[in-house]
């Protein structure tokens, strides 16, 4: 009954995305003076979030890369826009990035809490407060 | 290495690289008045550590500009035209580039602010 439980496993790679995009943030951030840097994005998590395979009819990966998701190398950089880039060839931008940062903060608390209320759940169950 | 422990690393080498901008900005600004002294300047680059791209120092360069010539004869350097050379440094310049590494910095730090408070949330999970 205890194993595999979604809503952990659906929180836990929300947390995991929200601190990798964290940390890409961040690296736009120290880098927003390098001349010719291009500034990286994540796709967002709705759309590589891929339920694990306990949860749904199971197709079985014979090879990496065949399921995406839950293999947790979802980290597929992709560049942002890059049209507004200085003259230096440094496309990125504070502010968007500050957008960006905000985002993932507010995904992490999101993903914790979920985690939080899923765990006071399943004490209650066990008849502990 | 976590992705917290991954942007707490990037955001230091940004604050470092912010911080050595300061510096030799602040010794350009002190010698605006030296005679002969040229202006420094220090690049900025990416470099790849432990699979994330941190912000380098790259080496200092003097500014090759014409030094700006004074006219001054009484002044003990002053040549026969009673011309000496002054420092090629611009204060406007300087101070827009002070504001900008300040901007620069700020971000930094709040992205290590922002990192270390994720981290310290999980570590809430645990508190019970």
């Amino acid at each position: 009954m205890f194993q595999g439980l979604t809503v952990f496993e659906t929180a836990y790679a929300m947390a995991v995305h929200a601190g990798q995009k964290q940390a890409v943030v961040a690296q736009n951030v120290a880098n927003a003076d390098t001349p010719g840097y291009v500034a990286r994005d994540l796709p967002s998590f709705k759309d590589i979030y891929a339920p694990a395979e306990s949860s749904r009819v199971v197709a079985r990966a014979t090879r990496e890369g065949h399921m995406h998701g839950h293999t947790s190398d979802a980290r597929t950089l992709m560049e942002t826009d890059n049209s507004f880039a200085s003259p230096d060839g440094n496309s990125v931008s504070i502010d968007a990035e500050m957008l960006r940062a905000t985002d993932a903060k507010r995904q992490h608390d999101r993903s914790l809490a979920i985690y939080r209320s899923a765990l006071s759940v399943l004490r209650s169950s066990l008849g502990r407060q | 290495m976590s992705e917290f422990s991954k942007a707490l690393s990037i955001s230091t080498s940004g604050l470092q690289a912010q911080a050595s901008r300061l510096r030799h900005l602040s010794e350009n600004i002190s010698n605006a008045d030296t005679p002969g002294y040229r202006r420094k300047m220090i690049p900025f680059d990416t470099r790849m550590q432990n699979g994330v791209s941190q912000v380098e120092v790259g080496r200092m360069t003097l500014d090759d500009r014409p030094l700006e010539r004074v006219f001054d004869p009484a002044h003990p350097m002053a040549d026969a035209t009673g011309h000496y050379e002054g420092s090629n440094v611009e204060l406007l310049i300087e101070l827009a580039d002070a504001r900008e590494a300040q901007r620069s910095y700020e971000a930094n730090l709040k992205m290590f602010e922002q990192a270390r408070q994720m981290s310290s949330g999980l570590m809430q999970l645990l508190r019970r």
